[in-house]
């Protein structure tokens, strides 16, 4: 159960969703329950109510009662956030997140018993909360959570508690939300995702479709300030201009923020898997500013195509992954960036030993039949002695 | 580049230490950006004039929000603090509301004091960041001084030395072989 999910849903939790849905079929029947909604921000319905089939596998979804209005949301995230806290204003405050869909929810308490497994994944959705309760006893929780202190709300101390087992992201995630909510007891393994592969990697073509010369690094993602562009743009610019530096900073993704009319920074919209595989693999290195991330897909992609990563040292997961694997630098101030990227700029047997190791990491921990082996033992764990 | 990387198998905390060193050795006493910011979080006062500056007053603003702002819904005019007697109160409002509406049109209000609450908001980050960054110039200011006073008295040293020498060379050419000084 997931609050979106479509073929072009490139949000980093449902695409999540899709891809472990999609092997997991092949060792058990599954069918996904979601909303009807496209979009993330209002979770307008977008698509028809009823059920499809993608990719194989049966698409449950249920129409959205009432779209999100940002302004009530604002004001509720302001009480909620701010000074009155309590349980009823937290569970208003999800109810105006949404997306809210009280027939889905139904929906999983009249058929928690046709299933052996649920899983369920961002814990932060009125979805989840409400249905993750509806079947808790065959619940998996896939929280996908950022160090936003959403999760510090009283609302989700039992939620973490209540599910068989919980499938983490990475350590980071793990000890998090343990020392938030006290559900270190909860059966759990960090697991994360694998990704789709491509067939060969192609940066020539790459290069003549973009039109692209020189070197360049590479920004994968929606262009957002949450995402930590903003502060992107500011230190790469600076660069540029401190160093003489030729490198370009190239933008892959669906913009939401104005991108600053600079020589140095290029605009390639949305491109297609192959695309994006292809510019990954021409890159000099990905550049990963966001400060709330829970895995970053892209960073473990850009590892699988022996590219290093310079991420944002204030995200605990980025900078421990980056530790971990010996395959990225961080930053955590401009200073820091700066040096970062004049190195990665610079020292091409660095990158490229860094790649390598990238590569390493991802084959032991990210392919799938690693994480396919984690998720069948997470639904084999045997029911708990009292569930919330 | 004078920071190489020299083996190859790397190590990425060793190589960010390697960074940090080189930015410290960079840097020479200058604040970064981060210890700025704590500065103008704690210190305000410092540099900042204490008569007209509370030191505290971001903190405050982000911690009691309720305090200082408010919060305007639709609602608020027919709410009532009077617990139950409120509540009734606040039902009778109700059914009276399209009542009161012949009289005057509220909705303008609401909207212009709802939008004056989120604007409150924005001034307040719009002020911190001011304040942040009057800080940040107000230390760059006295470091520039500081190190502008150092340099001039080195210069001052130098131009004394070089003055010396000047007259050794003269001296020495004063001597009797007429070659002078090595």
């Amino acid at each position: 159960m997931v609050q979106r999910y479509g073929l072009d849903i490139a949000g980093g939790a449902e695409y999540h969703c899709r891809l472990v849905a999609e092997h997991l079929s092949r060792h058990a029947q599954v069918e996904v329950f979601t909303t009807c909604a496209l979009d993330y921000v209002t979770w307008a319905n977008h698509f028809p109510e009823g059920t499809e089939t993608l990719n194989g596998l049966p698409v449950h979804r249920f129409r959205v009662k009432r779209p999100r209005d940002t302004v009530r949301f604002a004001r509720a995230s302001r009480e909620v956030f701010g000074a009155r806290r309590g349980e009823r204003e937290e569970l208003a405050w999800l109810e105006e997140e949404g997306p809210f869909s009280p027939r889905l929810v139904r929906e999983v308490e009249r058929r928690r018993a046709e299933f052996d497994r649920w899983i369920f994944f961002s814990y932060r959705y009125y979805t989840t909360y409400h249905g993750l309760r509806a079947a808790a006893d065959r619940a998996l929780l896939v929280p996908t959570a950022e160090d936003d202190g959403v999760y510090d709300l009283e609302i989700f101390r039992p939620l973490f508690k209540a599910p068989r087992a919980i499938v983490w992201n990475s350590v980071e995630e793990k000890a998090m939300i343990e020392a938030a909510t006290g559900c270190a007891g909860v059966p759990g393994d960090v697991v994360g995702v694998g990704s789709a592969l491509p067939e060969r990697l192609d940066p020539a073509a790459f290069r003549a479709s973009s039109g692209l010369e020189g070197p360049f690094v590479l920004y994968v993602g929606r262009i957002d300030e949450n995402k930590g562009c903003r502060e992107l743009f500011g230190h790469f610019r600076r660069y540029r201009e401190e160093t003489g530096s030729q490198l370009r900073l190239a933008l892959v993704g669906k913009a939401v923020l104005p991108i600053p009319a600079d020589p140095g920074i290029v605009h390639l919209g949305f491109l297609p898997d192959a695309g994006k595989w292809n510019a990954l693999a021409a890159c000099e290195a990905l550049m990963m500013p966001s400060r709330y991330e829970s895995l970053s897909m892209v960073t473990l992609e850009a590892w699988w195509a022996e590219r290093p990563v310079l991420a944002n040292a204030k995200c605990a997961v980025l900078r421990g992954q980056c530790q971990r694997s010996n395959a990225g630098l961080y930053y955590s101030s401009y200073d820091e960036f700066r040096e970062s990227l004049a190195l990665l700029e610079a020292d091409a047997t660095l990158r490229a030993t860094l790649g390598r190791n990238g590569r390493r990491y991802f084959d032991t921990h990210y392919a799938w039949d690693v994480v396919e082996r984690k998720y069948l033992a997470l639904l084999d764990e045997p029911t708990k002695g009292s569930v919330a | 580049m004078s920071f190489e990387i020299q083996s190859k198998d790397v190590d990425v905390e060793a190589i960010m230490r390697g960074i940090r060193e080189r930015i410290d050795e960079k840097r020479k006493g200058l604040y970064s950006d981060d210890e700025i910011r704590e500065i103008a979080d704690h210190r305000l006062d410092a540099v900042l004039d204490a008569h007209e500056f509370n030191p505290d007053f971001i903190k405050d603003f982000r911690s009691q929000e309720a305090r200082w702002n408010f919060i305007f819904g639709k609602d608020t005019v027919y709410e009532s603090s009077r617990g139950t007697v409120g509540t009734i109160l606040q039902t009778i409002r109700g059914v009276l509301k399209p009542v009161q509406k012949l009289f005057w049109n509220p909705n303008p209000m609401i909207a212009a004091l709802s939008r004056q609450s989120d604007l409150n908001d924005y001034y307040v980050h719009l002020l911190h960041n001011l304040a942040l960054e009057v800080t940040k110039l107000n230390l760059e200011v006295q470091e520039l001084r500081n190190r502008s006073l150092e340099l001039q008295g080195r210069l001052d040293f130098q131009v004394r030395r070089e003055k010396t020498l000047e007259q050794m060379v003269v001296y020495r050419d004063d001597a009797p072989d007429g070659r002078p000084a090595e």
